[in-house]
């Protein structure tokens, strides 16, 4: 019987840690200006601490 | 060098007062999940929150809708939150000083250790404590981040994978049979996968209920913050951050309580 691991996440999301400091950075550089297209969309949430259940008042 | 380790340089400079965390610090043990804003653990004391505050003042920043980057609200379990635009980027920082499932005698361990880092980062056991939240997906975070840790111990204690602990529990029965008894996990679950697995699903759904249980309260105690916020933040619109901040923990300490009920983290 062939021994499936269980998996987690995709290999594009792992092969992260064979890049260099200077690619990583560039990478998440790249990403960051791409996420800005949902500025709108996450104006008033928060994605960290105790307010994740509350939106931002406006 | 990336704006999150770049703003983690400067608010360290001359002292390591925050710990970079949760996407960040992800990104940081070589998996790409990143997350739009920064999140750290900050120092509790007043000269570290003066000094994240001065940097964040120089950077034009200004308060969201949060607890005060205070001690009195921070030592509650409270988290702050500041954005800022740099160039066409929306740049958010997020705060905490008890970070959640983080014993305090386990935080005075973290902090000695990063004592001297040239860039504090949280380590793989405490990031996937951290991520023991109400959403499915850091659950495949732990999962990996298990994977990452080398002590045999810790890789039981955080593992999410049947198959994983299976093959540990082959090569270590016995430390296998302790850590999963302090999961919950009992010898019989051990023995059948399937078993096993199904105890991993009710153990995360349990960690999960119990973060929305935390959030819930922290909600539920910042309810009268939020229904004046606007007013708050029409009053202190114009100021600097730092004048602003001033007039925001003022107005906080009259709605605010410094921790919900129920103890709070």
């Amino acid at each position: 019987m062939v021994f499936i691991r269980d998996e987690f996440l995709s290999e594009d999301d792992l092969d992260f840690a064979n890049l260099s400091e200077e690619e990583r950075d560039a990478w998440c550089n790249y990403w960051l200006q791409l996420a800005q297209q949902t500025n709108d969309q996450d104006a008033d949430a928060y994605s960290h601490g105790v307010f994740m259940f509350m939106r931002e008042p406006r | 060098m990336n704006i999150y380790t770049d703003l983690t340089n400067k608010f360290n400079a001359g002292r390591v007062r925050c710990i970079l965390s949760s996407g960040q610090a992800l990104v940081l043990h070589g998996i790409s999940l990143m997350s739009k804003d920064g999140d750290w653990i900050v120092r509790e004391d007043d000269e570290a929150l003066n000094h994240i505050l001065h940097v964040l003042e120089r950077c034009g920043a200004r308060c969201r809708f949060g607890a005060p980057l205070d001690t009195r609200w921070l030592a509650g379990g409270w988290s702050s939150h500041f954005e800022f635009m740099t160039g066409k980027l929306r740049i958010r920082t997020d705060f905490v000083s008890r970070p959640p499932r983080i014993s305090k005698e386990r935080l005075a361990r973290i902090w000695v250790e990063h004592e001297k880092s040239a860039l504090p980062f949280v380590d793989l056991e405490a990031l996937a404590d951290l991520k023991k939240t109400n959403r499915e997906k850091d659950y495949a975070i732990i999962g990996e981040l298990a994977r990452r840790i080398t002590d045999v111990e810790s890789r039981l204690l955080y593992s999410r994978s049947a198959k994983d602990i299976l093959e540990l529990y082959a090569r270590h029965p016995e430390k296998t049979r302790v850590i999963m008894k302090e999961r919950g996990i009992t010898q019989k679950m051990l023995e059948a996968q399937d078993a096993l697995e199904a105890a991993l699903d009710a153990e995360r759904r349990m960690l999960m209920h119990a973060n929305e249980r935390r959030l819930s309260r922290y909600a539920e105690a910042a309810h009268a913050w939020s229904e004046i916020w606007n007013d708050v933040a029409r009053d202190v619109g114009g100021l600097s951050l730092l004048a602003a901040h001033t007039r925001i923990k003022e107005r906080a300490e009259t709605v605010l309580p410094y921790a919900p009920a129920e103890g709070g983290v």
